[in-house]
């Protein structure tokens, strides 16, 4: 036997063993499935995804060089789209808005979450109840979750204001929707209370799976619970939190529902955010024209893929370096 | 030969004329094979709307035992997000609701022409005109309505204040008005914006169509006039002055419109609540389904006119919902009889008596009765003597002039968010460009 040929029979013998249907060149495995089969079982889930999901996003793109407004006669017009975007004042407000958003308020929702976990963690009285009064706001849809707040922010009998009015704090009531420097944040309130008790089941559970010597040499040095939490807790945990800071990033990227819901963009396009300016282009704006929305929505699934992948590069290389 | 020759003839011919007449045949509605008219109205809370067109409905179905007719009653905003993705699949309903302002359907071909449906002669010249496209009326003008100013009577007397017999109010005057309410602890004007475009512009635009007159008012409508014209300007200060007094209700932007009237008549309750006249639809039911107290002193007085005005006695008078017909219905003969089913005097007049509010269909006033009839002479006589102007001005305004117009006017300036420079600025840069 040539070398070559001794090098590639070590070289499949070595290789796990596949899953794929062997080629007719390199012999069947008795034990793969045939392409046949495969197809069988894939297509159904092939057919809806290709329907549902490729098909749309690659229409998206093709309807982004077109000028749609006359349906029966849709006039090309390259990416005079993707140029007229940036010129686009309520584009680059939605961006910023959901930017802010997107970057700032993870730390809320984590930081929350972190906060109840460790409660729990600790052992506060009424733990089993609490645990799930706190989880309880995830399993609500956005639409009752902003009615709920949409009550509370209300300035004449909102729970907010009746309890600044009831600590005296009148001076500091305001209507927290109406006003333009007020409404994006108490929006990212409302959504980092939504989100808290998700974030608080994951970090109760990496906060179970923490080493127990570690903690407990931290004790026997007399470490206090500030300190561990500081130097041990919070850096044990910092794969989960990070994880969780990128899954509240790409949700807050894409956040429509609780925005329509609680304030449409208003007021003076303070809480609009790049999903609702597509909306409003495409199905508010008194026009059929899908041409310009679909360029803002490739735009914007370019910037988040970037900024996901930006993201996860940034933690890898971080966790690399300290490990 | 030739016997099974003209034999095969005949025979063809008969299963020709049989094909020929099947699809006749399949399209013809008759009472055991009928035709289902799919049926999409607003209105879904307001019973004596909703009472009427089930009404009318259940008329034509009993008259015209061929034609079923499934209705059903949606939120506006749903039926509009619904019906621009359906229209463009083949999948909408036969008959829908729309306004004329998104007259971008009948643009596109979505809508088809009622010319040989409806007869036209039984609607209002102006009601008809706000659906014509292209020479072609696309929409049955149901609902009509004129922007009012209502009032609570005895809160007003309360304060002291008089509201004169013609119900016409100077701008000091009014202005003494809100100042007055705000010192009672009673807010002066009830307005919610957070499910509208518009109603937070109503009192501004009222103001500004009588400080202007109509030619001029429709210029700036259409950005053929700046928002920076001084009497724009004055209007707009003048505005931001009550609203700083404190005019508005703090709540506003999330004060939806519906919760807007039982602001005004029940809790907490206010002087006034600019607003179409379509108030009726909600605030004229029982009170247990949120509609006004029984005995309420309710009064209708004109928008204050500023000094100088061109035009105190214009007036905005639009059509609201309509029903239209898809293009591509299958079922356009039942459906058209169906909307001209709605196109006589005694429909019309059902409608004004049954929902106190005026419609684009011909109506005989006169013969007007019930319980709520005063009313109506009211409402009838603060319009004696108006010169209306016709549509609102997301009638006029499409694409980043409305979208502006809806955050600017509705929402900023009557919440003290903007300055009346800066609203003048903003309306200018979105609506001197926008196409016309």
């Amino acid at each position: 036997m040539s070398a070559p040929a001794e090098a590639a029979r070590i070289a499949l013998s070595a290789a796990p063993r596949r899953w794929w249907p062997a080629s007719r060149q390199g012999g069947r495995d008795p034990g793969a499935p045939s392409w046949l089969t495969l197809m069988v079982f894939l297509a159904p889930a092939l057919v809806l995804y290709a329907g549902l999901t490729a098909y749309p996003v690659i229409r998206t793109f093709a309807d982004s060089l077109y000028d749609l407004e006359n349906m029966d006669a849709p006039r090309f017009i390259g990416l005079a789209h993707f140029v007229q975007i940036w010129s686009d004042e309520t584009f680059l407000r939605a961006i910023r808005n959901t930017l802010v958003w997107s970057f700032i308020a993870p730390f809320l929702d984590v930081a929350t979450g972190l906060l109840l976990a460790l409660c729990l963690y600790a052992g506060v009285p009424f733990a089993r109840f609490l645990r799930i009064a706190w989880f309880t706001p995830v399993l609500l849809s956005y639409v009752v979750v902003s009615i709920l707040w949409l009550w509370i922010y209300n300035y004449d009998w909102g729970a907010l204001n009746l309890a600044l009015r009831a600590v005296g704090l009148d001076g500091w009531t305001r209507a927290w929707l109406g006003e333009s420097n007020t409404a994006l944040a108490a929006l990212m309130v409302t959504h980092a209370w939504k989100w808290a008790g998700f974030n608080m089941v994951v970090c109760l559970a990496a906060l179970h799976a923490l080493p127990s010597e570690v903690l407990e040499a931290a004790e026997l040095d007399h470490c206090g619970w500030a300190a561990k939490l500081r130097h041990i807790i919070i850096p044990l945990m910092r794969p989960t939190l990070l994880n969780l800071y990128i899954l509240a990033f790409i949700g807050k990227m894409k956040v429509f529902d609780l925005v329509w819901i609680m304030t449409q963009g208003g007021p003076m396009w303070s809480t609009e955010t790049v999903s609702t300016y597509v909306y409003k282009r495409a199905f508010a704006w008194n026009t059929f024209d899908l041409g310009y929305p679909s360029a803002i929505a490739v735009v914007w699934f370019i910037i988040v893929l970037a900024a996901a992948a930006l993201l996860h590069l940034a933690f890898r290389q971080r966790e690399k370096l300290e490990y | 030969m030739s016997q099974r020759l003209s034999g095969w003839l005949r025979a063809s011919a008969a299963a020709l004329g049989l094909l020929a007449s099947a699809p006749t045949a399949i399209a013809q509605p008759t009472a055991a094979n009928p035709q289902t008219v799919t049926m999409w109205s607003h209105w879904p809370d307001e019973a004596s709307k909703r009472g009427y067109v089930e009404g009318r409905v259940r008329a034509f179905e009993t008259s015209n035992p061929q034609c079923r007719v499934r209705l059903s009653f949606i939120q506006k905003a749903d039926i509009y997000t619904s019906a621009r993705a359906a229209v463009r699949t083949g999948q909408a309903p036969d008959i829908f609701w729309l306004e004329p302002d998104e007259i971008a359907f009948a643009r596109n071909g979505f809508l088809e022409p009622l010319d040989k449906y409806v007869d036209l002669n039984g609607l209002e010249d102006w009601a008809r005109a706000s659906w014509t496209h292209n020479g072609r009326v696309y929409g049955l003008p149901l609902e009509a309505y004129t922007v009012e100013l209502y009032y609570n009577r005895e809160r007003v007397r309360a304060l002291g204040v008089e509201v004169p017999g013609n119900g016409q109010m100077g701008q000091a005057q009014f202005t003494d008005l809100v100042r007055r309410g705000v010192a009672a602890g009673v807010t002066p004007l009830a307005q919610g914006v957070a499910d509208r475009p518009f109603p937070g512009a109503y009192f501004l635009e009222e103001v500004l169509l009588r400080r202007l007159g109509p030619d001029d008012y429709r210029k700036l409508l259409t950005g053929r006039l700046s928002f920076r014209d001084p009497r724009v300007m004055a209007a707009m200060t003048w505005m931001r002055e009550l609203v700083d007094i404190g005019a508005y209700p703090r709540s506003m932007a999330t004060l939806k419109l519906g919760e807007s009237h039982y602001y005004f008549h029940t809790n907490p309750g206010a002087l006034m609540f600019p607003i179409a006249s379509w108030y009726t639809g909600r605030a004229f039911v029982p009170p247990e389904s949120g509609g006004q107290p029984a005995g309420f002193p309710l009064g209708l007085m004109q928008y204050p006119a500023m000094e100088n005005s061109d035009c105190p006695e214009c007036k905005t008078l639009a059509v609201g919902g309509s029903y239209v017909m898809y293009s591509r219905s299958r079922n356009k003969e039942c459906a058209g009889a169906l909307l001209n089913s709605f196109v006589n005097i005694e429909s019309g007049n059902q409608w004004m008596e049954g929902v106190l509010l005026q419609t684009g269909i011909r109506t005989d006033p006169s013969r007007i009765s019930g319980i709520n009839a005063p009313y109506f002479r009211e409402l009838q006589q603060r319009s004696e003597g108006a010169r209306f102007f016709i549509g609102t001005p997301l009638q006029y305004m499409t694409g980043r002039c409305a979208d502006t117009f809806q955050q600017v006017l509705n929402r900023a300036l009557p919440g003290g968010q903007i300055t009346p420079q800066d609203a003048a600025t903003q309306m200018d840069a979105a609506c001197a460009a926008a196409p016309q």
